[in-house]
């Protein structure tokens, strides 16, 4: 029996690449390989009759898995497995992986080939990331501070902060905004007029950003008292509003959260 | 009536959302239109709901009435002029400034904006116009707006909003003429439907000038198209030399088809259709070019309508058949429902016990979907003899099982609107299914994956000639196994009377008709 080799990477496009690449050029058998996200603290459950390999991010590799995906099945199947990469899906990797050995086989059919596990593993992860996306576009809240700048939080369960800052960048362009993502600790910054782009924080800098809050209340009062007026009492019905507004979303809620 | 002047802008929301929350639509889709220098904001056409309020109902736009003050007496209405309620009015640079700064704290997608008639028709339209004027050129907003256009008020100021709003709506108010006259006394079908026609006009001159910046079609025109096989601009073409050739045999014989159905006098009620006025009005909808909104178009995300159901005793083939013909015939993106609810102690108004008739309008917005994306009739659907939806299965389910004869379907062969007929397959499924199957031959593990609702189909396909266990094609058995999939209706309709249980194969008649039902063929008979 050959062992079962287990790649791991770290959490994030480019590692996941870098493992892909590593894993592919080793030519051990597609069925014998695996890839696994390295956890954050160290702690892995380790399977028996398998060996463990570490792999180091590196940044070239990544991009030429990135460009022959782009060449040799279609720029679709790029986009479906970047967003699978920012998934909270513990299997991403692996599902990453035997997607691209079907895809690097069959073209760019094998997006349509529905039948096929990873397939529509691959498939299901791009709809839960493009479900959340859509969601922080419609349930992010911005404040207000002093200085006129727009600052809001999430807490996603995938990572969505990236996709979704193109969409308040081109809505907001007039404005200097901020959107953190509390649990990773990283925010996009937008410039009035100008571009965005990312940037990682230390653990002070997000606590003194989620320590700020709108300098003037007065539209979050006014927000709620709408939100309060605009509701039907003859059709109360908290159970559909929790199946359209998840309790995890509204943390950060203007209308949700406790009045300070 | 209180008209208080000296009211702080919170207590004014508080009244004039309040006043607003009955209007249904509240949707912010329709138009696709990206961020504009020295503007803010831009709209996505699938539209965003930013908010869901206490009652489940998505807060899409900052929906909110001009004024509240009212010169009708409409008897269903909350804001008719015999109520006493506090009475305000916003001004314009209040409605701006509540839309901006709301919109920046990405709190709503846009403004919604209708009202109550203040002294006239014409008054309330330019009020409404200039405060859409305001928001678009001294507050540079260029997100989203649905603006109401008020029945009764002159042509030029209906299409002055036009150029500034992305959707209008006219309320329908209830589905029939004479519901209408029992209800509305001050309102009349003609001044309902005249904008309502006049903004159809106005946005395909507008498609013809500007494309599709100038509107495009509903769902309904598109679904009709695709199982006729026809490209948008040969469908087009047909749509005009149908529109000429209809005038032409309208002048050779004015009487022609004459026919005692209702629904050739559905919308109306004083005169058919075919011959109508109203209806086959031809003058220029657009007088003015465009001077106000730059590249944006006349009304680019198309209109809509509502009605309110249940406070008139029409029946559901009645409603549906209301709103197929505004379909066909005004090319509406949408038409809404509005469970009635007695919000006025009045004795034209019904009482219906249990509350709003919520699964009533669940039901006709189900059947609104089968019209607009799968293809259906308003005739297939109900019929004259049968005017109402079951209460316990859905219009789908129960159309499929009294058409068994086209029975079963072969997953891996059928066309697109065929799998679309099957309970259980909805158009992004069939979708998967078209796709998926020229890469393998599917089973039917793999339907369940790619969001199948296996449990309802299972009874109406066949993959690669098989079924997935044997099943009778036979009328009271599928329907009583329907009835034991439990429906996953909105939480709040189960209370409506419904109970559900698995029927024995022998009680199926005995199914009892909750109280609304009840109350509705009372009214009728």
């Amino acid at each position: 029996m050959k062992i079962i080799r287990i790649y791991q990477c770290e959490d994030s496009v480019e590692g996941i690449f870098t493992a892909v690449y590593v894993a592919w050029a080793a030519r051990y058998g597609h069925d014998y390989i695996k890839l696994q996200i390295k956890s954050e603290d160290g702690s892995t459950n380790y399977e028996l009759f398998s060996e463990y390999i570490d792999v180091k991010k590196d940044s070239a590799l990544a991009d030429k898995v990135a460009e022959s995906i782009r060449k040799k099945i279609s720029v679709s199947a790029y986009q479906m497995v970047v967003r699978a990469a920012l998934s909270d899906h513990p299997c991403k990797a692996n599902s990453i992986y035997h997607f691209l050995v079907r895809g690097f086989a069959m073209g760019a059919k094998v997006v349509d080939h529905l039948s096929d596990k990873y397939v529509q593993d691959i498939f299901e992860m791009n709809r839960r990331v493009g479900n959340d996306s859509h969601y922080y576009k419609e349930f992010l809240r911005f404040q207000e501070l002093e200085n006129k700048v727009l600052l809001a939080k999430i807490e996603p369960k995938c990572n969505v902060v990236e996709l979704i800052t193109p969409h308040f960048a081109d809505r907001l362009a007039a404005e200097n905004f901020l959107i953190l993502d509390v649990k990773r600790k990283i925010a996009t910054v937008h410039q009035a007029n100008n571009s965005w782009f990312l940037t990682y924080l230390s653990n002070d800098e997000v606590e003194q950003l989620l320590s700020l809050a709108e300098s003037q209340q007065d539209y979050e009062q006014l927000w709620r008292t709408f939100f309060d007026s605009i509701a039907i009492k003859e059709r109360e019905n908290y159970a559909c509003q929790r199946n359209h507004v998840a309790l995890h979303y509204r943390k950060y809620m203007t209308e949700f959260m406790k009045k300070n | 009536m209180v008209i208080s002047e000296s009211m702080t802008i919170e207590q004014k929301l508080s009244i004039l959302a309040d006043a607003a929350k009955y209007d249904v639509a509240c949707t912010s889709s329709g138009v696709d239109r990206k961020g504009k220098e020295g503007m803010i904001g831009n709209a996505v056409a699938g539209g965003l709901c930013h908010a869901f309020a206490a009652d489940g109902r998505c807060i899409s736009l900052l929906k909110i009435l001009f004024t509240n003050e009212c010169i009708y007496d409409c008897k269903y209405c909350i804001n008719r002029t015999s109520n006493d309620v506090p009475r305000t009015t916003f001004t314009p640079e209040e409605v701006c400034s509540l839309t901006m700064e709301f919109y920046r704290r990405n709190y709503i997608e846009g403004l919604f904006l209708s009202s109550g008639i203040i002294h006239t028709p014409n008054y309330t339209m330019e009020l409404i116009g200039r405060t859409l004027q305001m928001l678009r050129t001294q507050y540079h907003f260029n997100g989203y707006i649905h603006c109401k256009a008020i029945p009764g008020a002159d042509p030029e100021l209906v299409e002055m909003v036009g150029w500034y709003a992305d959707r209008m709506s006219v309320n329908l108010e209830l589905p029939t003429a004479d519901g209408l006259k029992q209800l509305a006394p001050h309102k009349n079908r003609k001044h309902i439907l005249s904008p309502i026609r006049q903004i159809q006009s106005g946005i395909e001159e507008s498609q013809q000038s500007f494309g599709m910046m100038g509107g495009n079609k509903g769902r309904y025109w598109h679904t009709r198209r695709q199982i006729e096989g026809k490209s948008i601009q040969q469908k087009r073409l047909e749509d005009a030399q149908n529109n000429i050739s209809q005038k032409q045999s309208l002048l050779q014989n004015p009487k022609f088809q004459k026919s005692d159905e209702i629904r050739k006098k559905i919308l109306t009620g004083w005169e058919e259709e075919d011959t109508s006025k109203a209806l086959t009005n031809t003058t220029r909808a657009l007088t003015r070019y465009n001077q106000f909104g730059g590249k944006r178009g006349f009304v680019p995300a198309g209109q809509s309508t509502q009605m309110i159901i249940g406070a008139t005793p029409e029946t559901d083939y009645e409603i549906l058949s209301v709103t197929e013909a505004l379909y066909q015939k005004f090319d509406l993106k949408r038409v809404f429902y509005s469970a009635f609810i007695r919000v006025n102690e009045d004795s034209a108004l019904p009482v219906i016990p249990g509350g709003p008739p919520l699964l009533r309008e669940h039901r006709l917005y189900q059947a609104d979907w089968l019209l607009r994306y799968y293809g259906f009739d308003a005739n297939e659907l109900l019929t004259k003899e049968r005017p109402n939806f079951n209460v316990f299965l859905d219009p789908k389910c129960n159309w499929a099982i009294g058409h068994l004869e086209q029975f079963p379907v072969e997953i891996n062969k059928a066309d697109y609107y065929t799998l679309l007929r099957v309970p259980g397959i909805g158009p992004k499924s069939a979708g998967r299914i078209v796709k998926a199957r020229q890469t393998a031959k599917l089973r039917f593990e793999d339907l369940k994956k790619m969001g199948v609702v296996l449990k309802r189909a299972v009874y109406f396909i066949t993959c690669n000639g098989q079924m997935m266990y044997s099943v009778k094609l036979e009328e009271n058995y599928i329907t009583n196994q329907m009835i034991g999939i439990k429906e996953r209706l909105p939480k709040n309709l189960a209370s409506d009377g419904m109970t559900y249980e698995q029927l024995s194969l022998f009680d199926h008649q005995s199914i009892q008709i909750p109280a609304t039902q009840q109350i509705q063929m009372i009214a009728h008979s």
